[in-house]
């Protein structure tokens, strides 16, 4: 299919396969999501640790380690261009200038021996045929933008804290103003006022540079104030999608729905937090069927045999779940 | 880091001193009589004793390391070879050229050699490329350097006649001493080279890199070599000192006049002035290049400069 009908469409994930090979075979990390995203929205990633949402991420940027990472099966088009089947000089334009990323840790995704300045200077210099004089400046204009004084330039990683080295991140990412900017959890390792000073000037930025983004957390905070649409991921598959507010006020899935009874203060009457029983199944050895029926409080045997498929509730909002075609 | 470098420097004196004690000790307690060794086994009872006296060897222990160390730090006096009557810091001093000539070529060819093959082996992990080049390793390290010395003799100087066998005279002199040299520190520096570079590449800063749009060789070279430098340094270092000591096989084979094959003839001849002036000498300059892999660190490494600067 080409987005060209749909002019308004940056990102199309379709049918994204990805398996970790190993000695011990195959790990399914990704299986067959679909993702679609406009210009200028932001779309929310939703899912437990080891659901596969980083691996979407980084599959889109192809920045996964090969070996052992593989992209099976899919394909990822942005603006119409299937990134998948470009060849590696155009993929380096893409990476860092139209897609560029937030990393969870900021105290080790940044360079230890290099100025942070030049870091950014770095991403600007791969992408634009500016003078270095021009470079320097404008890696000092984002180091502003993030709310940083210019003069920490020269300054090294280590003489930052975390949440000034994850603005140093962000500028680096915002650097090349992309049009399309993949957060991967870029808050979870800072402290919560911190958190909250970065997601305010992550949003500011977004729309002044008129950026889309994909935020991916397992903070369902975060996303009700960042997002627009929301897809929640259990064992590498999209099992529930739509907008915040159908997510948020009609969740279906019984993996949303157990989602938001064991977030605190999400139900008032309730006393203690209702954790979801059971763990995510091993991605080595996924189960037949629904891949949440061994945790699923509504399982029935359909439910172990067959895999269940999308089932659209609004035009907007579909889910993986045989509880809503009985 | 002025200030860092300097109280480095004066660390070096209580080293020298410490190694001084030690080798005059040492010396003092080997067996062998320096006068026997001079006058040979022809002279008179009565001249042995009057080469003792006059050597100071009838003197104390305690005396006799005194006057030594008085000699070597308060006058910069090494003493006379007792076989030559030469100046010993001056003869050590002769022969340092060819050492140092043969410590650094051997040392930069293993660099050219080593950084390389272990790049290429950590980014081709797994593959016949890794395969190859540690395999290569593996038996560069384990084959005696005498031996590889033998074979180059035997096909570059027998057989082709390319270069000379023996001497230090011109730039081919030093080809095969180098090379011969160098194959197990080449080795020895890729194996290190590759295992720090296989760390530094899962790093979460290397993903980054490549996110940025970099080159694939410049989030090799300029991003990852560089931060698996510094256990790479400290290998380097460990073989520059190392072979100040003088890459002693290399040269006896070749025939090189350097420090190593000096020291040697004099511990055999019990030269006792001779020894313990090369040994201090050659301690000298292993303090000095652990200096320099300490400052190269701290230019490789802003955290460890910032400590040094405390």
């Amino acid at each position: 299919m080409n987005a060209k009908d749909n002019g308004d469409m940056l990102l199309r994930v379709e049918g994204l396969v990805v398996k970790y090979m190993t000695d011990a075979g195959a790990i399914h990390a990704v299986n067959g999501v679909n993702l679609c995203l406009r210009k200028g929205e932001t779309l929310g990633l939703v899912g437990e640790t080891g659901a596969g949402k980083t691996t979407i991420a980084k599959a889109i940027m192809r920045i996964l380690p090969d070996p052992p990472a593989k992209i099976c099966g899919g394909n990822i088009y942005l603006n119409g261009e299937d990134v998948l089947r470009v060849g590696e000089h155009r993929m380096r334009q893409i990476r860092g200038n139209s897609v560029a990323m937030i990393f969870q840790d900021p105290m080790t995704s940044l360079n230890p021996i290099e100025p942070v300045g030049r870091q950014i200077s770095e991403a600007i210099r791969e992408h634009a045929s500016f003078s270095r004089r021009e470079v320097e400046e404008h890696a000092k204009k984002m180091l502003e933008k993030v709310g940083i004084p210019r003069e920490r330039y020269g300054e090294y990683p280590h003489q930052f804290s975390g949440g000034m080295k994850q603005r140093v991140v962000i500028a680096m990412a915002l650097a090349c103003n992309p049009e399309l900017l993949l957060a991967d959890e870029p808050t979870t390792a800072l402290d919560v006022t911190i958190q909250a000073q970065v997601l305010e000037m992550m949003k500011g930025l977004k729309e002044e540079f008129g950026t889309s983004m994909i935020m991916i957390t397992h903070d369902l905070g975060i996303v009700a104030e960042t997002c627009d649409n929301v897809a929640v991921i259990y064992a590498g598959e999209v099992i529930e999608y739509g907008s915040a507010q159908e997510i948020f006020d009609s969740p279906a899935h019984p993996y949303t729905i157990g989602l938001f009874g064991s977030l605190p203060g999400a139900n008032k009457n309730a006393r203690r937090l209702k954790p979801i029983d059971g763990l995510m199944p091993d991605p080595a050895n996924l189960p037949t069927g629904c891949k949440f029926h061994d945790r699923c409080p509504h399982a029935t045997r359909q439910c172990m045999k067959e895999e269940p498929t999308a089932i659209h509730l609004t035009d907007t909002h579909y889910t993986k779940c045989f509880l809503h075609w009985r | 880091m002025g200030k860092y470098i300097l109280k480095r420097f004066l660390w070096i004196i209580p080293v020298i001193l410490c190694v001084s004690v030690f080798v005059f000790t040492l010396m003092y307690f080997t067996p062998g009589d320096p006068a026997q060794i001079i006058l040979g086994t022809n002279a008179t009872e009565e001249m042995y004793e009057a080469k003792r006296e006059e050597l100071g060897l009838n003197d104390p222990y305690i005396v006799q390391l005194s006057n030594f160390l008085k000699n070597v730090f308060l006058r910069g006096d090494l003493g006379t070879s007792y076989k030559t009557q030469q100046d010993v810091l001056e003869q050590v001093m002769i022969r340092m050229p060819y050492t140092m000539k043969l410590a650094f070529g051997s040392v930069i060819l293993s660099i050219l050699v080593g950084i390389p093959l272990g790049v290429i082996a950590a980014t081709n992990q797994y593959s016949w490329k890794d395969n190859l080049s540690m395999f290569a390793a593996l038996f560069s390290v384990s084959m005696p350097s005498f031996w590889f010395a033998l074979l180059l003799v035997m096909l570059f100087s027998l057989n082709l006649r390319w270069l000379p066998s023996t001497g230090a005279d011109t730039i081919l002199h030093y080809i095969m001493p180098c090379v011969s040299v160098a194959v197990g520190g080449a080795a020895g520096i890729a194996r290190q080279t590759r295992s720090s570079m296989l760390e530094v590449i899962r790093q979460d800063y290397i993903t980054t890199a490549r996110a940025k749009g970099m080159k694939e060789r410049a989030v090799i070279y300029k991003v990852a070599l560089k931060n698996a430098l510094i256990p790479v340094v400290t290998v380097i270092g460990m073989q520059i000192a190392g072979m100040f000591g003088g890459s002693l096989v290399s040269e006896v084979i070749f025939s090189i006049p350097g420090v190593g094959s000096y020291i040697l003839n004099a511990i055999t001849t019990r030269d006792y002035p001779t020894v313990r002036g090369g040994v201090l000498i050659i301690s000298i300059c292993f303090c000095l290049i652990m200096l320099l892999v300490d400052i190269a660190y701290a230019m490789i490494d802003p955290r460890i400069r910032a400590q040094y600067e405390k």
